[in-house]
């Protein structure tokens, strides 16, 4: 319907005399000449572009970057154009794309609404009302380290100073114009003196303010007072500027991992893992440098062979998975091909399930971590070490010397098992597969296996044909890509157990995660529709274009193509899911 | 006007040729005959449209577009749009160019230059255009060279022309009123307890006033413009000036501001403005959702006057009887005023804080009581959008300017204007007094900045120089510069006595929406779009400025950039000094 010429990187677009008589059909006009729609045309285009020229104006002067249809209305005002009735979207009007028949349309969908649906939803909070708030932008030229100013080093920089030293300076040089500027007329005066290139020294101090923040923070988070804990915590995850002191927090870590592991004291150990988190939801903070110091003491926490007192009663459990999904964060956010930090913890995992003398919380922990890493790893990894870990386990419960503490662990391994591999198993053996032939591969473990996988099948099996509210993603610009690895596997707080919730999505995308495979994620419900007591699970599958055909032609479900040939597989789960 | 029946075909290759002759031509030269070629451009696509040549047409604006400057990209994608005679009616930009001359300043050599070459060429077609479309304005002296040229370039019509620039322009400050002693002890005693230290001010802040109070050659007379006459309470307000004013911290190269930022929470309506008043104890913001906010900035809460009936029963004697009719019931941090249909635009205070004026695109200027907290009057005069609105700094009267490319001058008992300034070739963007009131500067989508004199209406000054649309202005403290920025990202400061360019500063990266001086003049500071308040170091200018002899080149602001401070997600909208030298400065906060 647009044609459109490309002239020095300018795109010059045109109305059609086609789209000028399916205008005029659309308001009921037939027969529009040929010649009169080419006329038509043109001069549209004239017009639409100077509305457009105009439109500009109200742009600018709503001092925003952005041009909205509101300006765009303003425009018709103001040349005297009847405005267009109706509601209008604040938003971006998400034009669809279909081609066929040697035919190329865009086209504005208009989605039907379930009025039933419409009427029964919650009401959206009310939005928050307008605040001004005062702060600091500068003193004396100095711009202060607060949340509301942007922090002193991006994360970028940081990633910088951490392959090269000399950065640092520049980056205190472009904040601390005026003590930074003495400093270095010295120094060029030694350059210049005798041309040797010195290595900048990096000075760590901390200002007073920070000092009694470092000690206010790490005393809140190893202390007993829950609240003031989740405040410090936040403070961590939050607080830009924080780079400074990264140094003291992970070896405040690292020790304090050290010396509670000898301890046996799991609270401790929690706390710390917990800041560890904080440190990594950090957008302002790059850990890369202090990894050296964090992973030690996270590995720690997933395969040490005692954690706590009582291995029988205390739930270390919670710990090793919370340690693991912390690790699988960090592997995720900054494993290169230098570190090679995902195969190195992999290795470890691997040489604790083969060992024959860990214990079973270190395999626990180990299995823990690889189903963290992802369906490829399980795959590569654990899946060949199965029998093995069946062996041990099937002493560990029906051998004759019964030892409690084992057979707790075990029974942990076991669910944790069914946890991670019913999604991988399926998709390395075929349906036929029966019960021996597990057996024959897992050995022990593999009747329980074949039973969780056959479960796992039943249930994407049995959806109903008949259609249910389902999710719609509402395509604008960008496709709602899950956003960040590190955003998408969200380790879970060990106070709070990853008990399933009744209604999730599962997003999971095989773009750029082929190392690592598909990770489900879980993301709570937008309240509007988790409010419909009615409603049943939904998956949101997305697919990327490589990964064809869309899976389970019985189901329900709708093919939905963005531009960037991305697929939206939108379906419904029946309700006891 | 553009009727020939010349062959369509000429048109491409009499412009080659005139593009060759400028080419060869001496590299003195060249520069100042390459500034014909863009009006030809144009004149030449018209007269092609108007005679229905439409594909030759399109593929001379194809040919010929890619080789005029940068900066009249934009106008030259506006214009191809215009293919038929029938869109030339109507089109603003066409209407300029039809309706006035371009202007183009030109050496007496170049020029003879010129006139000799389209003598032997005999060419009709090109003569007919240079004579009806073009003014030549021819100067004695050296051809300039390139960047002195760019440095003033860039207006829809070209550049000024020098008649248009000298009228005197009477920049100095007005004379401050004697504030007599009696007035001064009242005072005192009235706030009892500190009857020594303001004393001791006064005399240290006296020869600041004699300063002030001698006549300045170059100042109006008080009397020029009728302005309103001081009351006690302005008197007050004087004297608290001062006295704040010598408490003010010294800001310069070597003693950078502090800034203060007030940022604007879930503004999901968008903020369209901020303002701050001259004492910096109020800040307004307008809103695209049409609502305006005041809040304070002190602790001293917004109260509204009590109803009718209460007031009877005040004590009209007692001595703080200002203060007995506030309502405390009242009292809030922020106030909403509700009246205007648009977008607000522009929100200005009145030197007293008793009222206020707004403005919209609904077409309408209000005027708000900041007392009983509701809208006074509305004043409709602009057909249009109105973009920019600011109170004299001495009260009574405000300026506007806005879409219907007019500025226009009222007072506040007058619902009708008092003077329109017409003359801007596009919208009015921003408007500004100048400090003695008796001028007003108006920047404008016609790329030029203009001074008009309030007396008679008349302009008096034209800046050309800037690349696209002005959006801000301020006038140095002392009344003699005025700065001006916009979407071009450049801060232009032009000296009003002779008209000229001074410096330039470049730096920011996004349209510049507001500039401020410190209140010694000492700094400059600018923000904008791209999130950043920027600190311009003006003392060296004004040094700059007394050892340079030749003033025709204008400073390079590349070292003038004292410090950038980035703010958050949130575009500055406004900046102000307070009177003690702090900066403030208000954005909204944008989450992209």
């Amino acid at each position: 319907m647009s044609h459109s010429s490309e002239k020095e990187g300018k795109v010059v677009g045109n109305l059609s005399g086609e789209s000028m008589k399916t205008i005029a059909e659309s308001v009921a006009i037939n027969g529009v000449g040929d010649q009169a729609a080419g006329f038509l045309a043109e001069d549209c285009t004239y017009r639409l572009k100077q509305l457009v020229q105009e439109s500009i104006k109200f742009l600018q002067h709503g001092k925003r970057r952005k041009l909205t249809t509101n300006d765009f209305d303003m425009a018709l005002r103001s040349n005297n154009i009847e405005p267009l009735y109706g509601f209008h979207t604040p938003d971006l009007i998400p034009f669809r794309f279909a081609s066929g028949g040697g035919r190329e349309l865009y086209f504005n969908e208009e989605k039907e609404l379930d009025l039933q649906e419409v009427i029964n939803t919650q009401l959206p909070k009310i939005p928050l009302d307008v605040s001004l708030k005062a702060h600091w932008l500068c003193i004396d030229g100095e711009q202060p380290a607060i949340p509301e100013n942007p922090p002193p080093a991006t994360k970028d920089q940081q990633k910088l100073q951490s392959l090269d030293t000399s950065i640092k300076s520049q980056i205190d040089k472009v904040n601390k114009p005026k003590t930074s500027s003495e400093g270095k007329s010295t120094r060029l005066k030694l350059k210049g003196a005798d041309m040797v290139k010195l290595k900048d020294i990096s000075t760590h101090e901390l200002s007073v303010e920070q000092q009694l923040y470092y000690k206010e923070i790490t005393e809140a988070c190893v202390g007993s007072d829950e609240t003031r804990r989740s405040e410090a915590l936040q403070s961590l995850a939050t607080d830009p500027g924080l780079h400074q002191m990264l140094p003291r927090y992970s070896s405040f870590i690292s020790e304090g991992v050290k010396i509670n592991v000898v301890q046996h004291n799991l609270a401790l150990l929690i706390y710390l893992m917990r800041m560890v988190k904080s440190l990594m939801d950090n957008q302002t903070l790059f850990l890369e440098k202090y990894l050296h110091e964090m992973i030690p003491g996270v590995c720690t926490c997933i395969v040490s062979k005692q954690l706590c007192l009582r291995p029988d009663v205390d739930n270390h459990w919670a710990l090793r998975d919370f340690a693991a999904r912390l690790m699988a964060q960090i592997s995720k956010n900054y494993s290169t091909n230098t570190n090679n930090i995902q195969a190195r913890t992999t290795k470890m995992y691997t040489q604790a399930l083969q060992d024959e003398r860990s214990a079973l919380a270190t395999q626990y922990g180990a299995v823990a971590g690889m189903g963290e890493l992802g369906a490829e790893v399980i795959k590569t990894f654990l899946l060949p070490n199965l029998k093995l870990l069946g062996e041990r386990l099937k002493t560990a419960i029906e051998g004759p010397i019964i030892n409690n503490v084992d057979k707790i662990a075990s029974d942990h391994i076991k669910k944790l098992l069914t946890k991670y591999l019913p999604s991988v198993l399926k998709t390395v053996h075929s349906v036929s597969e029966t019960v021996e032939d597990y057996t024959k591969e897992y050995g022990y473990l593999g009747p329980g296996l074949h039973t969780s996988v056959i479960k796992e099948r039943t249930t994407i099996v049995t959806q109903t044909p008949v259609s249910k509210p389902s999710l719609n993603i509402q395509q604008s610009g960008t496709p709602t890509t899950p956003r960040f690895p590190s955003a998408s596997v969200v380790p879970r707080t060990p106070t709070t157990p990853n008990i399933p919730h009744q209604q999730k999505y599962v997003i999971m995308s095989s773009q750029g995660r082929s190392s690592t495979g598909t990770q489900p994620t879980s993301l709570s419900l937008p309240t509007s529709s988790s409010s419909t007591s009615s409603s049943t699970p939904t998956i949101v599958k997305l697919v990327s274009n490589s990964n064809q055909p869309p899976p389970a032609p019985s189901s329900s479900a709708a093919t939905v193509q963005g531009p960037s040939g991305q697929k939206y597989v939108v379906m419904s789960l029946p309700k006891d899911g | 006007s553009y009727f020939s029946d010349d062959d369509p075909t000429l048109y491409g290759d009499i412009y080659e040729d005139l593009k060759a002759f400028v080419d060869s031509s001496l590299d003195v030269h060249r520069v100042e005959l390459a500034m014909v070629l863009y009006p030809v451009f144009v004149h030449m696509y018209f007269e092609l449209v108007y005679n229905e040549h439409e594909s030759t047409a399109k593929s001379f604006m194809e040919k010929f577009s890619k080789d005029q400057e940068e900066y009249y990209q934009n106008d030259i994608s506006k214009l191809a749009t215009v293919t038929k005679p029938e869109h030339m009616k109507g089109n603003q930009l066409m209407e300029n160019f039809k309706a006035s001359k371009f202007v183009i300043r030109m050496s007496r050599d170049s020029y003879t230059h010129l006139k000799r070459h389209l003598q032997e060429k005999q060419l009709n077609l090109l003569l007919n255009i240079i004579q009806e479309h073009l003014f030549i304005d021819v100067f004695d002296g050296v051809p300039r060279n390139k960047q002195q040229i760019n440095l003033t370039c860039g207006g829809i019509l070209g550049e000024a022309q020098r008649e248009s620039n000298k009228t005197k322009v009477f920049y100095g400050l007005l004379k401050e009123p004697d504030i007599n002693v009696p007035l001064e002890e009242d005072d005192e005693q009235t706030e009892g307890e500190q009857t020594d230290k303001p004393k001791k001010k006064k005399s240290k802040k006296d020869p600041l006033l004699m300063k002030k109070s001698k006549n300045d050659p170059n100042a109006p007379l008080i009397s020029r413009i009728p302005l309103p006459e001081l009351k006690d309470q302005d008197k007050i307000e004087k004297i608290t000036m001062l006295r704040e004013s010598s408490k003010r911290v010294k800001v310069d190269k070597n003693h950078p501001p502090s800034i203060c930022f007030y940022t604007f929470l879930n503004s999901t309506h968008g903020v369209t403005s901020i303002n701050f008043s001259e004492d910096t104890s109020l800040v307004s913001a307008g809103f695209a959702d049409s609502v305006i906010r005041v809040y304070t900035t002190s602790p001293n809460k917004l109260r509204s006057v009590k109803s009718g009936l209460e007031l009877e029963l005040i004590d009209k004697d007692a001595d703080d009887v200002f203060e007995r009719m506030m309502d405390d019931k009242t009292s809030r941090d922020m106030k909403k005023l509700n009246g205007h249909s648009g977008p607000v635009y522009s929100t200005s205070f009145s030197p007293d804080r008793s009222s206020m004026v707004s403005c919209s695109e609904d077409g309408t200027i209000r005027l708000w009581s900041l007392q009983t907290w509701s809208n006074l009057v509305c004043f409709k005069g602009h057909n249009y959008s109105v973009w920019d609105v600011q109170f004299s700094p001495h009260g009574h009267y405000f300026v506007s300017g806005g879409h219907d490319r007019t500025a226009r001058l009222w007072s506040t008992d007058h619902y009708q204007p008092m003077r329109i300034f017409s003359g801007h070739l596009s919208d009015v963007d921003c408007v500004q007094f100048h400090p003695n009131s008796n001028y007003i500067a108006t920047g404008s989508s016609d790329r030029t900045v203009r001074l008009w004199d309030v007396l008679s209406g008349q302009s008096v000054r034209i800046f050309t120089g800037h690349k696209a649309p002005i959006h801000s202005l301020c006038f140095s403290p002392d009344g003699k510069y005025l700065v001006s920025s916009g979407v071009d990202q450049i801060i232009n400061m032009w000296e009003l006595a002779t008209g000229s360019l001074v410096a330039q500063m470049k730096g920011h990266t996004n349209t510049v929406y507001s500039l401020a001086f410190s209140r010694d003049g000492a700094i400059l500071s600018s923000g904008g779009l791209d999130n950043t308040v920027r600190t311009w170091d003006i003392n060296k200018i004004y040094e700059d400025i007394d050892t340079d002899v030749d003033a025709s080149i204008p400073i390079d602001g590349s070292n003038l950039l004292l410090g950038t401070y980035h703010t958050k997600a949130s575009p500055v909208l406004a900046l102000q000094f307070t009177r003690k030298n702090l900066l403030l400065a208000g954005g909204a906060f944008v989450v992209c």
